[in-house]
């Protein structure tokens, strides 16, 4: 028997010096039909591709998905262990008619069509949608001619600012001669007005592209691509499934902590409680939430990605407006905020890092933007350390925003190092118990 | 039957006290908490002032440390449980009388696993003095994973007496197990190892040999009491009640069905060493 494991044991550390060996050598790269994806999540698009490996494409229902068939060339990378693509080497675009087909019959056949993303606020914004064709072309040509006009005000703007300098420094020398000649009464000339910079366009949208506009209910079905002389064209063929969000209009959380800004975390379920060890300064963001499987969301966004089909995720869609946040304690409230710009400031100096601070009419003046704007809860470092709890509330008619209360709980951390002390009572039990034992037996 | 019951009684309150009155458990019990204290406080200071943490299961994590020592603890126990009655030759003296494999195989699992009941009672209290010295939420999340404990710590039980079924001496039973867990981790790890390899680039062997390791993965995922626990703690945080349901069901038959094994492995083999 001893012989038998000790061959087991053996045999299993060959195989995993071999595993390690081959894991050194370098990608393999692999001429092969993808299909990029521009994939709504819920609230905006994501990008991915779906390599020849991947047999399933995820799309949320009865919403407008782009999908472009492309040959590529994709190696696989160990470090995240997922297939890259290589299209700035290759990147040709399949020719062909896209079939979708339920249950081995196909129920459409598309072309390509002519779409764009629009960002209403900008590339970096959360919010987009897709326009196809004419509205598309329509949009487009807005963005072009805000950018079009945007440069030519630029354009207005430096030479104002050429000119502005210049009789700035007119105005600096004729400040010069009269102090110099003795001249000490006021100045009656008008100092130069420094012009200000033109603002850059809000919106956003992408270049007009070619792609299939792929739009089907919840259901699971089957897509392929086929060529001008009718044959399926090789390594096409993909399972798509359609599914919907189990649960509309929740309210979820971002919450910014003071100390990292960058870092956000999510409260988004009723059950999730907030730590805090006290003296925070929160940024609280409600959003409206709709809740989606997890795996199949994962697999939206990244077809590469993995998730837990047992796993629920809530995603947020918009923000929610025209609220107040509040921190209560038993019933009272402690706070009551509202909605507010900040601008995150860096430290200058050796110290590094940033501050948060209100957004003014100084900043204002001197053309900065709000970083961010939010509900900001001061959690004092004198506050009891007990529960409490954070809710949102309609700001005209006081009415609760359903299920926006969460529990916050401040941690008392002073008494942390009794922790040491509690796994103590089950030996006193133990002593106990034998000499109770002890004394029976005595007895 | 009812004398059967009786006699099972007998042995089980006989085993429990002893278990009770003996140190060793309630030291176990102290190494398993201390851990626990030692990771949480740990990351209790690792929350600085403005920091914070969301979660609906802030102890959990500590529990799931708890089960696995006293799971480690309870499944030694139980793996020497029987073949020390055989070597000692107690076994054999008692089945003169009207003990049969049955009913000391089914005093032993219900030992062992009020000891494990017990264990989580211990966990209990000290999560709730954890909850009330920290003001860490002590959720309902937690309870389940308590609730969940109860049955994960039948499987752990259960594997341990199929251990100490076929084998008959107490160091027999000590080097299986060490080796049949060894191997399961081992194929765990070879296995994880294998994944991160691009299908292309395996030669061969070894491509076959990552199939063959799924399969075995597979096996052991049903096999393994350590995979029951954490699938079992998995469903209290995925927050998915048939899962919940679904495990416990799944921890009752994995029961059932090593308890029958060692009952049929003990008639066979009979209670020499």
């Amino acid at each position: 028997m001893k012989k038998t494991l000790l061959g087991i044991l053996s045999l299993l550390f060959v195989v995993f010096s071999f595993s390690v060996w081959a894991s050194a050598e370098p990608p393999v790269m692999h001429e092969q039909l993808v299909y990029s994806l521009t994939s709504f999540n819920g609230a905006s698009f994501s990008k991915s591709f779906c390599p020849a490996n991947e047999e399933t494409i995820y799309f949320i229902a009865d919403q407008e998905n782009v999908i472009s068939p492309r040959k590529t060339i994709v190696y696989y990378w160990p470090i995240t262990r997922k297939y890259m693509a290589g299209f700035s080497t290759l990147n040709e675009e399949m020719a062909g008619k896209f079939e979708v087909l339920q249950g081995g019959k196909v129920i459409s056949t598309l072309a390509k069509q002519t779409y764009t993303l629009y960002y209403p606020k900008g590339y970096w914004s959360e919010k987009a949608s897709v326009y196809i064709n004419d509205s598309a072309r329509e949009y487009f040509q807005k963005y072009k001619a805000a950018v079009d006009q945007f440069n030519t005000r630029l354009k207005q703007y430096y030479e104002s600012m050429t000119q502005y300098r210049e009789n700035f420094n007119r105005f600096l020398e004729e400040v010069k001669k009269r102090r110099e000649a003795g001249d000490n009464n006021p100045l009656n000339a008008p100092v130069p007005k420094e012009p200000q910079p033109p603002e850059f366009v809000e919106f956003y949208a992408t270049e007009l592209t070619e792609g299939f506009i792929i739009k089907l209910p919840v259901g699971e079905f089957e897509i392929r691509l086929r060529a001008d002389d009718g044959t399926i064209i090789e390594g096409s063929e993909r399972k798509v499934v359609v599914f919907a969000s189990r649960r509309q209009g929740g309210t979820g959380y971002e919450i910014i902590p003071g100390n990292r800004w960058t870092k956000k975390e999510n409260c988004d379920d009723p059950s999730w409680v907030i730590h805090a060890v006290g003296k925070n300064e929160l940024y609280f963001n409600p959003y409206r939430q709709d809740e989606y499987n997890e795996l199949y969301h994962n697999k939206l966004e990244d077809p590469q990605n993995v998730g837990s089909i047992e796993r629920w995720k809530w995603i947020h869609i918009d923000p929610i407006d025209n609220i107040k946040v509040l921190l209560t304690h038993q019933q009272a409230i402690l706070q009551a905020v509202d909605k507010e710009p900040y601008f995150v400031k860096q430290i200058q100096g050796a110290e590094l890092g940033y501050e948060i601070i209100k957004y003014d009419d100084d900043l204002k003046q001197k053309g900065y933007k709000p970083t961010f704007e939010s509900y900001k809860v001061i959690l004092d470092e004198n506050l009891p350390k007990t529960d409490y709890a954070i809710s949102t509330v309609q700001a005209e008619n006081a009415q609760p925003v359903p299920q926006s209360e969460r529990t916050l709980r401040l941690l008392k951390k002073d008494k942390s190092l009794y922790l040491y002390a509690i796994p103590i009572f089950p030996l006193i039990v133990g002593v106990f118990m034998l000499l109770s034992r002890k004394s029976r037996m005595e007895k | 039957m009812a004398r059967s019951g009786k006699i099972t009684r007998i042995l089980l309150k006989k085993d429990l006290l002893f278990a009770l009155y003996s140190l060793g458990y309630y030291g176990v019990l102290f190494v398993s908490f201390f851990a626990s204290s030692f990771i949480l406080k740990s990351f209790l200071d690792g929350i600085r002032e403005e920091d914070i943490l969301v979660t609906a299961f802030p102890l959990n994590t500590y529990l799931s440390i708890i089960i696995i020592i006293i799971s480690l603890y309870l499944v030694l126990v139980s793996a020497i449980s029987i073949s020390r009655e055989k070597e000692q030759g107690t076994l054999e003296t008692l089945s003169y009388g009207p003990v049969t494999p049955r009913s000391f195989l089914l005093a032993k699992f219900f030992k062992d696993f009020f000891i494990g009941i017990i264990s989580l009672g211990f966990t209990a209290i000290y999560f709730y003095l954890v909850s009330s010295l920290t003001n860490i939420g002590f959720t309902p999340g937690l309870i389940k994973a308590l609730v969940m404990g109860v049955f994960l710590v039948s499987c752990v039980v259960s594997f341990g007496l199929f251990i100490s079924s076929f084998t008959g001496r107490v160091r027999s039973s000590i080097i299986s197990l060490i080796a049949i867990l060894g191997a399961f981790l081992v194929i765990q790890f070879t296995y994880n190892s294998l994944l991160g390899i691009e299908k292309e680039a395996l030669s061969v062997p070894l491509f076959y040999i990552r199939q063959t390791l799924h399969y075995v993965f597979q096996g052991i995922n049903w096999i393994s009491p350590f995979a029951f626990i954490s699938r079992g703690l998995d469903s209290v945080v995925l927050e998915n009640w048939p899962l919940f349901f679904t495990n416990i069901v799944y921890c009752i038959v994995y029961s059932v069905i090593f308890i029958a094994l060692s009952i049929g492995i003990m008639n066979r083999k009979g209670v020499k060493a």
